[in-house]
């Protein structure tokens, strides 16, 4: 591949990317966990107020990286806030990935820089957690940042690259606890690279005096970067300690799982091959299997016209230790395979270059091509289905207790009745729900000012009080009965199984059907 | 001297009307908006997926005993079904009155998304006395719009009695029923057919709150058989 037909086509690739990354961000309603970042987003956002939780919230980073995006186009008002607005930073970085692998030359060919970038940006994974307002693709990112860091240390022993592979790692671990298994993985396949390192070496390892700068360096970058951000920019100073202890919280966790407890298989399982009910088959068993013949190259010896088989043999290493350890651990659930998952993709990007390398004349590319275009194809159409189609339906298997667009309904009637209101935004809304039904209630529910969140209906005083009451389902009989007279209640649905009711009184409601029956016979075509 | 009694006296008059309304003023003035402090949100960690079955009912309790005319028997097992829907999406027309309840993939039958009926043609007008129907059971959700109707007219224009109409706001445009919505449980939806005579049976909803389909497991209709 010539370096303009690389950089032209690496080109579309970044820029397909970011259409699919940013195309329609709105569609898909708010998760609870989306929601409940976002909410702590709204502290610093409005008030400059952070301090790093470690029992119900991961890292820092994404709130404060979220500030410029949300600043820039909403204000400092989190009712201005926008899904899009916040789903522009996983947007971001999720795009920004692709331009990270250019770090990967010298040790991939240009032909598997360029394919890793396009599997990346086609994979409905990638993409759809790309969509997603959580921690996982800016864990990733920085992921591959340090990877690759790390890769031009390897080549050039620079101390800026000793520095910016710290600057990485601090931010992974600044992002998401989970980091620390990312950092084992690449600590094995270092030992690993080590043990089968050509002898003697190339480049030769730097002298003590020089590598124990190199090494302080990066320590010291990373920690200053995690010492920061966990204590709020100096701030809350015992953020950077709760750090450690969040340890304590998440080891318990991921043994106990609870809910979230899943085979040793399930991300592989899911990777090739996902189908549930009457819903269509998911798989990215194209990319797993081009990983493979992309690892082969792993086990070379000597540098070439191929690439770098230590770089290969450092991210196969990586992939399979990450791998495992995710695997290992009960508690499962699908974001967490994207940090594994980036090891997949540059392996397939090396699979797919050496693939397309073999054929020296124009006919065997062609054919290559053509046996490589229906995979390509169908990934697309995946793609496709997953985040712009099927993107709350639960048969995607990157689809996981989200909130279904039924919800949405319930939000829309709670405005159109707050509109006919006299307070409007300030009509008092009561909210009786375990924790786990309240959300994303509270993002949704930003705008209004009084807003009560009651775990137990008991303690919620006179439900009547109030003019909206949204009620689990579990509760649904107690309400009913408070409010049979003089209140409309309805049904909504928040997630599979999981039903909220809405109590409005009966003058709103009425008045809220009439505006909308107006609105609706004023449409076009009615 | 009148001068000076008309004086006095409209400012009494004057002082009598200002003091009610002084003291309305400090009252007002004591008193302040409620600010009420309510209770935030409780953060939560990730909720969880449900993609398999539920065969428990929501509430826990048992519907109570439902008492019909001697000699009431089940009707509708095996008659036909018609529906506006005349091709599903999954399963067969004939599911609805197969006498076969499970809540399993299999066992029911979907039409297609928006506002959809079944009917069921009992062969010839009886004494109705309860209508039970199981739309999808194995999963808390509630379908919208649902109204059971009756009539001796096959195409419910004329002579329809509705028994059942939860759709609040008229989409169906059936008008505007006053029962309520309801979960769907594994015990289905009861509806009292009051000893109403009729032949055919009509049954409509508007999709659910997990999806714009709307499905049927079973229908089954009690009566007093014709003589």
């Amino acid at each position: 591949m010539t370096k303009k037909a690389f950089w032209g086509l690496f080109a579309c690739a970044v820029v397909g990317a970011l259409f699919l990354r940013t195309f329609r961000l709105d569609v898909r309603p708010m998760h609870s966990d989306e929601a409940n970042q976002a909410v702590k987003f709204g502290d610093l956002l409005e008030r400059g107020e952070y301090r790093y939780d470690p029992k119900d919230h991961h890292g820092p980073t994404l709130y404060y990286l979220t500030l410029p995006v949300a600043r820039a186009l909403a204000g400092k008002s989190l009712a201005a806030v926008s899904e899009t607005t916040l789903r522009l930073v996983p947007a971001i970085f999720g795009t920004g990935l692709l331009l990270l692998l250019l770090l990967f030359f010298g040790g991939l060919t240009r032909e598997a820089v360029f394919s890793a970038a396009f599997l990346a940006g086609l994979s409905p994974a990638l993409t759809y957690y790309s969509r997603f307002y959580i921690q996982e693709i800016v864990l990733v990112f920085f992921l591959a940042g340090l990877m690759a860091a790390g890769w031009k240390y390897f080549q050039t022993r620079s101390g800026w690259w000793a520095a910016a592979a710290g600057f990485a790692a601090g931010m992974m671990y600044a992002t998401k606890e989970t980091s620390v298994i990312l950092f084992g993985a690449i600590a094995g396949a270092a030992v690993i690279d080590h043990l089968l390192r050509p002898k003697p070496a190339k480049p030769q390892p730097l002298k003590w005096p020089a590598a124990l700068l190199h090494v302080v360096l990066f320590l010291a970058s990373g920690s200053i970067t995690a010492w920061l951000f966990f204590t709020s920019f100096l701030k809350n100073p015992k953020g950077l300690i709760d750090s450690v202890h969040a340890f304590g919280i998440y080891f318990s966790r991921a043994g106990e799982a609870g809910v979230h407890a899943q085979p040793w298989f399930y991300y592989i399982k899911t990777l090739l091959y996902s189908q549930f009910g009457h819903g269509p088959v998911w798989s990215e068993a194209f990319i797993v299997a081009l990983a493979v013949a992309g690892s082969i190259f792993a086990f070379g010896s000597e540098p070439g016209k191929d690439g770098h088989p230590r770089l290969v043999r450092f991210i196969f290493s990586f992939t399979v230790l990450a791998l495992a350890a995710y695997s290992v651990i009960p508690y499962k659930t699908p974001w967490n395979l994207l940090p594994f998952y980036l090891g997949v993709i540059l392996l397939a990007g090396n699979g797919a270059g050496l693939l397309w390398r073999a054929g020296r004349f124009m006919v065997v590319k062609v054919i290559v091509l053509s046996i490589m275009a229906p995979g390509i194809l169908n990934l697309a159409y995946q793609d496709h289905r997953a985040n712009f189609v099927d993107y709350a339906n639960p048969t995607n298997p990157y689809v996981y207790a989200q909130t279904i667009p039924d919800f949405i309904k319930l939000i829309r009637a709670v405005e159109g009745i707050a509109a006919g209101h006299p307070e409007h935004e300030r009509m008092l809304i009561k909210v009786v729900a375990p924790p786990d039904e309240t959300w994303p209630l509270p993002w949704y529910l930003r705008r209004f000012t009084r807003v009560g969140y009651w775990t137990d209906i008991a303690q919620a005083g006179d439900l009547r009080d109030a003019p909206v009451v949204i009620a689990a389902a579990a509760f649904s009989g107690e309400a009913g009965r408070d409010l049979d007279s003089g209140y409309q209640s309805a049904f909504y649905g928040l997630r599979p199984e999981v039903v909220l009711s809405l109590y409005a009184r009966q003058d709103l409601w009425n008045a809220y059907l009439k505006v909308r029956t107006a609105k609706e016979s004023a449409k076009p075509g009615r | 001297m009148k001068r000076a009694l008309c004086s006095i006296s409209i400012a009494l008059l004057g002082l009598a009307l200002v003091l009610p309304t002084a003291g309305t003023g400090s009252q007002d003035q004591m008193k302040e908006t409620l600010k009420l402090q309510l209770p935030k949100p409780m953060f939560v960690g990730t909720p969880k997926n449900i993609r398999t079955p539920n065969l428990e009912p929501i509430t826990g309790k048992p519907r109570g005993p439902f008492l019909v005319p001697v000699g009431t028997v089940l009707l509708s097992a095996g008659k036909p079904v018609t529906a506006s829907d005349k091709e599903p999406v999954i399963g067969e027309l004939s599911f609805i009155t197969d006498g076969k309840k499970s809540g399993e993939d299999g066992y029911y039958v979907e039409l297609g998304p928006g506002l959809q009926w079944v009917q069921i043609d009992l062969g010839k007008s009886q004494a109705l006395s309860a209508i039970v129907v199981w739309h999808y059971h194995s999963q808390a959700r509630v379908y919208r719009d649902v109204v059971v109707q009756v009539s001796d007219d096959k195409d419910f224009i004329g002579g329809v009695t509705t028994l059942y109409n939860n759709d609040h706001d008229n989409t169906s445009g059936l008008g505007i029923g006053k029962d309520k919505e309801y979960i769907e449980t594994f015990e289905g939806k009861l509806v009292d057919a009051k000893g109403v005579k009729a032949r055919y049976v009509r049954l409509c909803s508007a999709g659910n709150t997990s999806n714009d389909m709307n499905h049927y497991v079973e229908v089954e209709v009690y009566g007093l058989p014709a003589k």
